[in-house]
């Protein structure tokens, strides 16, 4: 099959509709749910691609630190955390944080980057916790969001270093540097508007 | 190669009509209304416009790493400013501050000042403040707030990127003419916005 062939599936992929099709394991739903909820708000959405940005900027042998600081921290997050709690304006501080870091002195104060992973991590964990219901039902939520949270931050830090390594020019880095600052700058303002009240936000 | 590659583009073409689905416009208010109204703001103030190409222009006046360097402090110390707006923190003379930031960089870019890159980082923030500052109190309220910060984030992002486009033409003599020339427009345009001409 050639690759315009191959192509000419796409559109069909990128059309599809909702499927009504019953769930094969009752309460299964939740999960898909729950994997989609770490980038249901813009806090936890800037916030994601913040992490993502900061540990692409580290090298191969310390981006292991994050990724075992991240899923710890979810779940601690999980554990922890509780579903009427307001985390949006911790959430977009985290967020700046990170993506200043991320744009000033990307590859450098790693245990720093490393801390901020984590409490990201907590942050998005606790972001998670579903409202009150079937134990086994917010289990299957929170379980979605874990593996969500996680692939997400897996394939933002892949996407990023697939950009690397395929496009070797000085304004790749420089280009991700200012998505950082751009994304950071979004962050502090939602923040600012959160805290100016319900009535700017 | 041609006439499969016609053809995959008519299957595509097809696939997607038949794919269609209704189309819910807007009203100009949510996510859409909030995007456009960000983005057209940095854009459709011409002090704002002048100040951020010069904020590129310097930079790649510079040559590395100014070229990068402050258009990354720039909308990190801008949203500071915007946050002083939103939450009613009063900063005086803001349109001053504003006219004179196209000024004085403009000025930069004319003289081919050299400063340390620290120097040149703290100029730019500075002015920056008062641009954030702008954005921060003019926010339309019936906007999607998050749209209005992406768009306007952004733009100023490309502003910077068309200034740091021409700026890249310092390279040639010729150009290095002409890039000191766009500095001494931007000036006179300052010098425009701060006396009330423009």
């Amino acid at each position: 099959m050639t690759r315009a062939w191959r192509l000419a599936w796409l559109p069909f992929l990128l059309g599809a509709g909702p499927a009504f099709a019953h769930s094969p394991v009752p309460g299964l739903e939740g999960f898909y749910i729950g994997m989609l909820h770490p980038f249901s708000t813009p806090a936890q959405a800037l916030l994601m691609v913040g992490m993502g940005l900061l540990a692409s900027g580290y090298a191969s042998e310390r981006e292991r630190y994050h990724f075992a600081a991240f899923p710890v921290a979810t779940i601690l997050g999980l554990i922890l955390g509780s579903s009427s709690a307001d985390l949006d304006p911790a959430m977009f501080a985290t967020a700046f944080a990170v993506c200043a870091l991320a744009a000033l002195a990307p590859g450098r104060v790693h245990l720093l980057a490393v801390a901020l992973v984590a409490l990201g991590g907590f942050l998005i964990g606790a972001a998670s916790i579903p409202d009150a219901g079937p134990l086994r039902d917010r289990l299957f939520t929170m379980s979605g969001s874990l593996v969500g949270a996680n692939l997400g931050l897996l394939y933002l830090f892949g996407i990023i270093l697939v950009l690397k390594q395929r496009f070797t020019w000085d304004w790749v880095g420089i280009a991700l540097r200012v998505a950082a600052a751009w994304v950071g700058a979004i962050s502090l303002l939602m923040l600012a508007l959160g805290l100016a009240g319900p009535a700017v936000a | 190669m041609t006439h499969r590659l016609a053809l995959a583009l008519l299957g595509i073409t097809l696939a997607y009509f038949s794919s269609a689905f209704p189309g819910l416009a807007h009203t100009g208010e949510g996510y859409g209304g909030g995007f456009v109204a960000g983005f057209t703001h940095p854009i459709l103030g011409w002090d704002h416009v002048a100040a951020m190409v010069a904020v590129g222009l310097w930079g790649a006046f510079l040559g590395a790493p100014a070229i990068w360097i402050l258009p990354v402090v720039f909308p990190l110390v801008m949203a500071f400013g915007a946050v002083a707006g939103i939450l009613g923190i009063p900063i005086p003379a803001i349109e001053t501050g504003i006219a004179l930031s196209a000024v004085v960089l403009g000025l930069m870019i004319v003289f081919a000042v050299r400063p340390p890159i620290w120097v040149a980082a703290v100029i730019v923030g500075a002015f920056a403040i008062f641009h954030g500052y702008a954005h921060g109190t003019e926010l339309p309220a019936t906007v999607n707030a998050f749209a209005y910060a992406v768009g306007f984030v952004i733009s100023t992002g490309l502003l910077h990127l068309i200034g740091i486009a021409f700026g890249l033409l310092v390279r040639w003599p010729a150009g290095r003419t002409a890039v000191r020339g766009a500095g001494g427009v931007i000036a006179l345009a300052g010098v425009a916005f701060l006396t009330g001409v423009a």
